[in-house]
């Protein structure tokens, strides 16, 4: 556990190092931007606008950070050599990857806290006295952060096996089927032989369903989140994540590294 | 100053003196498009349903997008008194797909669609099919029936509907008691100035948009000048039977001690008679290009 904390740490300081956190003053900027302008160009929707841009601008940040340096990682480590020089101390490969990504995840976390209390304070801008149902905007930043856990969780695994350049591909295919998980199951309107529609069925089930996630539609407009949706949505993250990490860990340490 | 510092300043200023063409090339291209023609009225896609696939998860936020382009195309052509409205109803019919839980997509999107023009695009059936379909979706919110209720009697003119919806948004645990008032009154006696007065002082009190509050307030001042029209008409008919001769100016009115003075319209201007010895807005009156405006609406 302590070397997976040590390597955690270290990738944590590389990312702020490489200035990742920069980003938190675009979102400054646009969240400032949003809550002086929404209200001269539009009608009613304020609070509204503020939540969806805000929890959109986390989600796509955090994305982008996911995806992008999710997949240098491990690449990054090899094409340094650093990765041998830290191989060759009592470091199993899991605990590598597993440190990696715990790193990354709480470079997400410190992130997307920074732009939800961000957010939060644009809401009061806008809208003040704030109301109990406004704290769900947390809850929104919460879910998006296990999304985002989970992206990183993936692109980990594809970065085991193939270039940077396909790893990205793979984990971006793979979050915008995820994104239409649901849809599969539900697909209406189309004639599909029994098969097909089984397979879909089935398909449904097995990718990511980043659906799960998603409560901003409810959180913009100043509705609530059940607890028991929160609670089931942690589980999901942590047991898919678990399975990728683990699948991950797999290939990495047959991985022939020379 | 160096030779490097020199070469730096002459390249800025390029830069700048290139910045400042590229702009009045803009203006120049905009200007010849101006004179073209060339409408950019355009939506490219049209389904709510491909805009929200195309989405992903960030569909709320398209929604409010979408929804700011409603205001934005209804408020350019409204000012530049274009009154072909005609991506109206795609641009709320992709906003409410798109965030179906928008209930300010619904309430001020069949205002615009049902409002007669210039104010509006004078569709009211697609005011009434977005305020249903908005209550298919949110069938808790009583207001919508308010809406229907307002669009039933001032722009449809069926009185029946109108009662019917103001009866059965007057179900609703929360909803104002006028509202089954309402649906009784506009049963009985179908369209009354009063009716209408308190109709749109309910929409002037409850609006927050300025533009919406505008025209409610417009409104309020027309059916109070043709409240106080009937009043004087009355009185003019008193007169007559007084004096066994017709008024032809409202001075005739108060000299005979039935108007204290010559009553002012809201505006401030004095009503007069007509030619019929009817009571008339005066001409200078704002308030006479309203009419007329109304008038417009009315006639078949």
């Amino acid at each position: 556990m302590k070397n997976v904390l040590t390597v955690a740490a270290n990738t944590f300081r590389e990312a702020v190092r490489d200035r990742v956190l920069y980003n938190l003053v675009v979102f400054a900027l646009l969240m400032i931007a949003a809550a002086i302008f929404v209200g001269q160009i539009s009608i009613g929707i304020e609070q509204s606008i503020i939540v969806s841009l805000g929890l959109t601008a986390i989600s796509v940040i955090g994305l982008f950070i996911a995806v992008f340096i999710g997949v240098g990682l491990v690449s990054k480590e090899m094409d340094k050599r650093t990765l041998y020089a830290l191989l060759a101390k009592p470091v199993e490969r899991w605990q590598f990857l597993l440190g990696k990504f715990f790193g990354l995840v709480l470079t997400l976390a410190v992130n997307t806290a920074a732009m939800g209390i961000g957010l939060f304070l644009a809401l009061w801008v806008v809208k003040h006295p704030l109301e109990k149902a406004d704290l769900y905007v947390f809850v929104a930043v919460y879910l998006i952060l296990l999304k985002l856990a989970l992206i990183v969780a993936l692109a980990l695994l594809f970065s085991c096996f193939t270039t940077q350049f396909l790893a990205i591909l793979f984990t971006a295919m793979l979050y915008v089927a995820g994104v239409f998980a649901t849809g599969l199951r539900t697909m209406q309107g189309v004639n599909l032989a029994p098969s097909t529609t089984a397979m879909l069925h089935g398909i449904s089930y097995v990718l990511p369903n980043f659906e799960n996630f998603n409560v901003m539609a409810a959180v913009a407009h100043g509705g609530g989140v059940p607890g028991s949706m929160v609670f089931y949505a942690t589980v999901y993250a942590v047991a898919y994540g678990a399975i990728v990490l683990a699948t991950a860990a797999m290939v990495f340490s047959r991985r022939d590294l020379k | 100053m160096n030779r490097r510092a020199l070469g730096e300043l002459a390249l800025g200023i390029v830069l700048a003196l290139g910045l400042a063409g590229v702009w009045k090339l803009q203006q120049k291209i905009d200007g010849q498009q101006r004179a073209m023609h060339l409408d950019r009225d355009d939506l490219a896609l049209r389904s709510g349903n491909v805009v929200k696939g195309l989405s992903l998860e960030y569909v709320p936020l398209m929604g409010a997008i979408y929804w700011t382009r409603v205001v934005q195309y209804f408020g350019a052509k409204h000012r530049m008194h274009d009154q072909n409205l005609e991506l109206l109803w795609p641009l709320l019919d992709i906003t409410t797909t798109l965030d179906p839980h928008l209930l300010v997509a619904y309430r001020f999107g069949a205002i615009f669609l049902s409002d007669a023009p210039p104010r509006g695009a004078g569709q009211p059936d697609l005011a009434v099919r977005l305020l249903e379909r908005g209550l298919k979706v949110n069938p808790d919110y009583w207001r919508f029936y308010q809406d229907l209720g307002d669009i039933y009697y001032f722009d449809k003119k069926d009185y029946a509907k109108a009662s019917e919806a103001f009866r059965k948004g007057s179900s609703y645990p929360g909803a104002p008691i006028w509202m089954k008032v309402m649906a009784a009154k506009i049963a009985e006696e179908g369209e009354s100035l009063e009716t209408s007065y308190f109709l749109w002082k309910q929409v002037y009190d409850t609006a927050t948009d300025p533009e919406i509050k505008k025209n409610a307030d417009t409104h309020l001042k027309l059916v109070s000048a043709q409240m106080a029209m009937r009043e004087i008409d009355r009185l003019a008919a008193e007169y007559e039977v007084r004096t066994g001769r017709h008024a032809s100016h409202l001075s005739e009115l108060v000299q005979a001690g039935l108007l204290k003075r010559i009553p002012l319209d809201p505006e401030g201007y004095p009503y007069v008679l007509g030619q019929d010895r009817k009571a008339e807005l005066s001409v200078d009156s704002p308030l006479m290009e309203q009419q007329q405006l109304l008038d417009k609406k009315m006639a078949p």
